[in-house]
C-alpha cells in the first residue's frame, strides 16, 4: 500500500471521535491527521525499502529492523508486534487448532492487504464480555483502555488485560466493525502556527478508548473465548515484542537526543566546561551511553525464536526499558538546568517575525558570534516540545508503560535474568561443589 | 483597596504585550490571557475591604514566625502576582544596607512600598538579564545591552536599556521591580541599577509565553484552564526612571544584595508551594489507587509510603525555615535560608521520581484520557461510563477528574511549565547546595567531630554529642 492508498482505506465508516465529535475524515480533521501523515509517510517509505513486515531472520537484519521500527510510525511496531505471533504456530497447530487457524488467517490478511494492525488490551475496572453466542461467533461489550494508535489502524487485535479472574477472550476485529467506536485523545498542537512545535507536529499519534457496543465476532477470527489463561499469558508475552524492542531503541536514540541538546545548548551558552555544568552533561553522557550499551546488547544477545525469528535479547530489553525510565526525569531536569527558563519562555515563530518585536527576540535571544537568535530558539523549541510540553508527557507516560509499567518492567528484567548462570557462579565462587 | 473589576481597568494603561506575534490590547478579552487575569482579580476580590487603611496580607512587613506564617497562608489563598510581589519584601529586606550606603535609597525603598501597598498594586520580580555569553562580564559581551544597563544619566533620572526574561506575570502586573542578576565588579557601574518602572511605561514591551491550555473546554485542563499566568521578555528600549523610583544607580559593591535579598522570598514561595503540592501529590495517589482497587497491593502501599514521606519532609522543612527565621536590623522575619534552600533542593531532587511513581499507578491512561465532551455525547456516554466504573463510590466522572489532572500538572504544558520553575525559580541545584552550605554551621559540626573523636581539650573518644 502506498500513502494514498492508506488515506483512501482510512474511509471504511469507522466511528472516530475527539473532543466529543464524530470525525468523518480523519486525514482532514487538524489534529487527527498529524498522525495519519505519519503513517502515511511510513507507507511510502517502505514501499521504497521493500521491508515492511518482513521480520528479521539474523542479528543483521534486527539490527535494520530495529532502524525501521525507530524510523517509522508506531503502527508498524504494533503490527510487527500482531506479525510475532507467528512464531507461536507451531506448537498451536498441534494443540490448539481452533486458535492457529484464527492467527494464520489474521497474519494472511494483515500481510496480503498490507494492513496495519494494534494490540487492544489495557481496562480501567471492567473487562470485555460476551454478551451472545451464537453458532457463527460471539457478541462482545465493553471496552479497551489507552490503545495507541487504533484510529490509525486497520484491524484489532483483541487481549484479555491479564487480571485475576477475568476470562480470557482474544479475537481480531476490523477497525470499522458495526458497534466499535473510538475515542482519541491526540498530542498534536492546537494552534494554527505550530513551526514551534517540531516533534508534536509531525509525530502525535492518538491514542484511543475503544468501545465495543454488541460486536458480532465471527468464529473464525477467534482466538480464545474463556479456555485458556496460560495461552493468553503466552500471547500477550508475545505481541509486546516489538514494542518493547522499539522503545528500547527510541530510548537509546532519545537518549543521544538529550545529550546533543545538553551539549549544544550548553555551547551556545558559552560554558561547556563550568564544573556543575560538566557535572550534568557527564551524568547523560553515562545515562546515554547505558542506554545504547543496553540496547547493543539486545542485539548482539539476539535469539531465534520458533519461526525463524530473530528477536533481540529481553533481559537486556527489559533492563534498559527500566534504566532508561527509570532515571529519564533525572536526565531531562539536568538538561533543564542547563538550559535554563528559555525552556519555556521562549518566544515563538511568530514573535520573531513580528516587525515590532521580532527584532527584540533576534538581539537577545543570540548570545555571542556565530550563535543566532533563531538558531538557538529553535533548540528551546525542540527541548520545550520534547521535554515539557504535551508532546513530551506523551512520550514520557507511553514509554515508562510499556511493558506494564517501570514496576513490571523490573520484574521482567529479574525474570529474564540468566538465574541458572547466576546461581552457577556463587557456587564455583564459594566452592559449594555440585 | 482595589476590587477586581478596577484591577481589570487598571490594566488599560497602553501597555505593550504580544503573543504568538501579535500585540494584546486588552488582557482580559484575550483567550489565552482572560484567565490568568481572572484569576488575579478574584484575589482582589477575595482579600477587598473598603476601609481606607486597608492592605493585602502580603505586604504586612513580618516580624515574627507567626507572622511569616500568616503571610504564607494569605499567598497560598493568591494568585501568584501576590507571591511576585515579594520583589517588594526584597526591597525592604535590603533596605537597612542599602541605607547605609545612601540614606535616600532607603527612604525611596519605603516610600515605593508604601505606594505599592496603597495603591494595591501587583510587581513582577524582573532580575533575569538575557546574559549573552555566560563566561564573559556585562562589559565584555558583544552586546552590550545583554545586561540591563543605564544608557544616561539626567538630573532627575536614568534611562535604561536591555531584556530581563521569565518574567512570570510581567503582562499582568502594574509595577516592574528591575533588579540586578547578580554581583556587578568595577567598570560595570552602568549596570549595577535597581529601579521599579510601570508597566506601561514609554519603551517598554513584554513579549510572552503562557501555559494557558488551547484547549477551549477547561474541564480537561482542571488547573492550568483557571491557574495559568504569562511569563514575559521584558524589554526596556530607552526607559526612563525618575529618581524616586531608582534604588541603585551604579554601587557595584552593594549589586548583590538585592538579588540574595530576593532568592530568600522567591525560594520561600517556592519551597511552601511545593510543601502543598506534595500533599495533593500524594491524595491524588492514593485516590487513584482505591478508584482501581489497589489500595491493598504492596507496590502500591510502597509507592504511597514513599510519597508520604517525601510530602512530610517537604512540610518539615518548610515548617523549619519559618521556626527558626532570621531577623534584618529593620526587625523583618525572613525565613531561614539554610533550611530554605534544603528544602528546595530535597524537593526539586525527589519531584520527578515522585511523579513517576503517580504515572506509575495511573498507567497509560494519563495521557489517553477521553475528554469530559466525549462524556457528554449521549452516543457516548452510556459506555464511556461503564468503562470508566470504578471501585467504592466514586463516578466515572470523578475518575475523569483525577486523569486530567494528573495529565494537566503532570504530562502537558502546565506539567511542564510546574516542572521547570520548580527548579529554576530562586536559582537551581547548584546554587541550592551552595547556599545551604553557605548557612550550614560547619564550625559546630567540625566540633562535634572533634568531641567525638577526642582530639578537642578534654574530650574523651566516643563521648555522647
Amino acid at each position: 500500500m502506498n500513502a494514498a492508498g492508506y488515506r483512501s482505506s482510512l474511509e471504511d465508516g469507522r466511528r472516530v471521535f475527539l473532543d466529543g465529535q464524530r470525525v468523518l475524515h480523519l486525514a482532514e480533521d487538524p489534529l487527527l491527521r498529524v498522525g495519519v501523515d505519519w503513517v502515511a509517510r511510513s507507507y511510502d517509505a517502505a514501499a521504497d525499502a521493500k521491508s515492511a513486515l518482513g521480520l528479521p531472520r539474523t542479528p543483521d537484519e534486527l539490527r535494520a529492523f530495529g532502524e525501521l521500527l525507530l524510523r517509522s510510525d508506531t503502527t508498524l511496531a504494533s503490527t510487527a508486534g500482531c506479525l510475532a505471533l507467528e512464531a507461536l504456530l507451531p506448537e498451536l497447530r498441534a494443540a490448539h487448532a481452533d486458535p492457529a487457524r484464527a492467527i494464520e488467517s489474521f497474519l494472511k490478511r494483515c500481510r496480503e492487504g498490507d494492513l496495519r494492525a494494534t494490540v487492544a488490551r489495557d481496562v480501567f475496572a471492567h473487562d470485555l464480555r460476551v454478551v451472545e453466542r451464537r453458532s457463527d461467533g460471539i457478541v462482545v461489550r465493553g471496552s479497551k483502555l489507552a490503545v495507541a494508535g487504533a484510529a490509525l489502524v486497520h484491524e484489532l487485535l483483541v487481549l484479555p488485560a491479564g487480571r485475576a479472574g477475568e476470562a480470557s477472550l482474544a479475537f481480531t476485529v476490523p477497525v470499522a466493525a458495526p458497534g466499535i467506536r473510538l475515542v482519541c485523545a491526540s498530542t498534536a498542537p492546537r494552534e494554527n502556527d505550530t513551526r514551534h512545535y517540531p516533534l508534536a507536529r509531525r509525530f502525535s499519534v492518538p491514542e484511543s478508548v475503544v468501545l465495543f457496543e454488541d460486536v458480532f465476532v465471527p468464529k473464525e477470527r477467534i482466538l480464545l473465548d474463556g479456555e485458556d489463561d496460560a495461552l493468553a499469558a503466552r500471547f500477550r508475552e508475545a505481541v509486546g515484542v516489538w514494542e518493547r524492542a522499539r522503545s528500547a531503541a527510541q530510548l537509546a536514540d532519545r537518549a543521544d537526543l538529550l545529550m546533543g541538546l545538553a551539549q549544544t545548548v550548553t555551547e551556545m551558552n558559552g560554558v561547556p566546561e563550568e564544573a556543575n555544568i560538566v557535572e550534568k552533561l557527564s551524568a547523560i553522557a553515562v545515562y546515554a551511553t547505558m542506554c545504547r550499551a543496553g540496547w547493543e546488547a539486545a542485539i548482539s544477545h539476539a535469539r531465534t525464536g520458533a519461526a525463524g525469528v530473530c528477536l533481540p535479547d529481553e533481559a537486556f530489553v527489559y533492563a534498559t526499558l527500566h534504566h532508561a525510565t527509570h532515571l529519564y526525569h533525572e536526565m531531562v531536569a539536568y538538561l533543564h538546568d542547563a538550559a535554563g527558563g528559555l525552556v519555556i519562555t521562549c518566544p515563538s515563530v511568530a514573535d520573531y517575525e513580528h516587525p515590532e518585536v521580532g527584532g527584540y527576540v533576534e538581539k537577545y535571544v543570540r548570545t555571542m558570534d556565530g550563535v543566532s537568535g533563531n538558531d538557538r530558539m529553535r533548540v528551546f523549541h525542540l527541548i520545550r516540545d520534547l521535554t515539557a510540553d504535551a508532546y513530551g508527557g506523551w512520550l514520557k507516560v507511553s514509554t515508562q508503560s510499556v511493558a506494564g509499567g517501570m514496576h513490571a518492567q523490573r520484574l521482567a528484567a529479574h525474570a529474564y535474568y540468566d538465574l541458572d548462570r547466576a546461581r552457577a557462579r556463587v557456587r564455583e565462587v564459594a566452592e559449594l561443589g555440585h | 483597596m482595589m476590587t477586581g473589576q478596577q484591577y481589570r481597568a487598571s490594566l488599560l494603561d497602553g501597555r505593550r504585550n504580544y503573543l504568538d506575534g501579535e500585540r494584546i490590547e486588552d488582557p482580559s478579552k484575550h483567550p489565552l490571557f482572560q484567565h490568568a487575569v481572572d484569576w488575579v482579580a478574584s484575589t482582589y476580590d477575595r482579600f477587598y475591604s473598603p476601609e481606607p487603611d486597608a492592605y493585602h496580607p502580603m505586604f504586612m512587613i513580618p516580624r515574627t514566625p507567626d507572622d511569616l506564617r500568616a503571610r504564607s497562608e494569605a499567598l497560598r489563598q493568591s494568585d501568584i502576582t501576590a507571591g511576585t510581589t515579594a520583589a517588594c519584601m526584597a526591597l525592604i529586606t535590603a533596605a537597612p544596607e542599602l541605607g547605609e550606603l545612601r540614606p535616600e535609597y532607603k527612604t525611596r525603598i519605603y516610600d515605593y512600598v508604601d505606594l505599592c501597598r496603597s495603591q494595591d498594586m501587583r510587581c513582577s520580580e524582573v532580575i533575569t538579564d538575557a546574559k549573552g555569553h555566560r563566561k564573559r562580564r556585562p562589559t565584555q559581551q558583544d552586546d552590550p545591552d545583554f545586561y540591563v544597563r543605564i544608557v544616561e544619566r539626567r538630573r532627575d533620572g536614568i534611562v535604561i536599556n536591555g531584556c530581563k526574561m521569565h518574567i512570570t506575570g510581567a503582562a499582568l502586573v502594574h509595577e516592574q521591580v528591575v533588579l540586578p542578576t547578580k554581583r556587578m565588579r568595577r567598570g560595570e557601574e552602568d549596570y549595577a541599577v535597581a529601579c521599579a518602572v510601570p508597566t506601561g511605561a514609554e519603551g517598554l514591551s513584554i513579549i510572552n509565553t503562557t501555559n494557558a491550555p488551547r484547549n477551549p473546554d477547561g474541564r480537561n485542563h482542571p488547573v492550568s484552564s483557571r491557574r495559568n499566568l504569562p511569563d514575559g521578555f521584558v524589554v526596556f528600549d530607552h526607559v526612563f526612571v525618575p529618581n524616586e523610583r531608582v534604588f541603585l544607580a551604579g554601587e557595584v559593591s552593594h549589586s548583590a544584595i538585592l538579588a540574595h535579598a530576593l532568592g530568600v522570598w522567591e525560594r520561600s514561595a517556592g519551597v511552601a508551594g511545593a510543601a502543598n503540592a506534595a500533599d495533593l501529590l500524594a491524595g491524588q495517589a492514593a485516590l487513584l489507587a482505591e478508584m482501581t482497587g489497589q489500595l491493598d497491593d504492596a507496590e502500591i502501599k510502597q509507592k504511597l509510603a514513599k510519597i508520604a514521606i517525601y510530602a512530610t519532609m517537604c512540610r518539615a522543612g518548610w515548617a523549619a525555615a519559618m521556626a527558626t527565621a532570621t531577623t534584618t536590623a529593620d526587625g523583618t522575619a525572613v525565613p531561614n535560608s539554610r533550611y530554605v534552600s534544603a528544602t528546595k533542593h530535597y524537593t526539586m531532587d525527589l519531584h520527578g521520581q515522585m511523579v513517576d511513581m503517580v504515572q506509575d499507578i495511573a498507567g497509560r491512561l494519563i495521557v489517553g484520557c477521553p475528554s469530559f465532551a466525549d462524556f457528554d455525547n449521549p452516543e457516548l456516554a452510556p459506555q464511556l461510563a461503564e468503562a470508566f466504573a470504578a471501585e467504592g463510590d466514586y463516578t466515572p466522572e470523578q475518575v475523569l477528574r483525577v486523569f486530567h489532572y494528573l495529565h494537566d500538572t503532570t504530562a502537558d504544558l502546565f506539567g511542564g511549565w510546574i516542572s521547570v520553575t520548580e527548579q529554576l525559580a530562586g536559582a537551581g541545584a547548584y546554587a541550592q547546595r551552595l547556599v545551604t552550605l553557605r548557612n550550614y554551621d560547619l564550625e559546630d559540626a567540625k566540633t562535634r567531630a572533634k568531641r567525638a573523636l577526642g582530639i578537642l581539650d578534654g574530650a574523651m573518644a566516643g563521648e555522647p554529642q
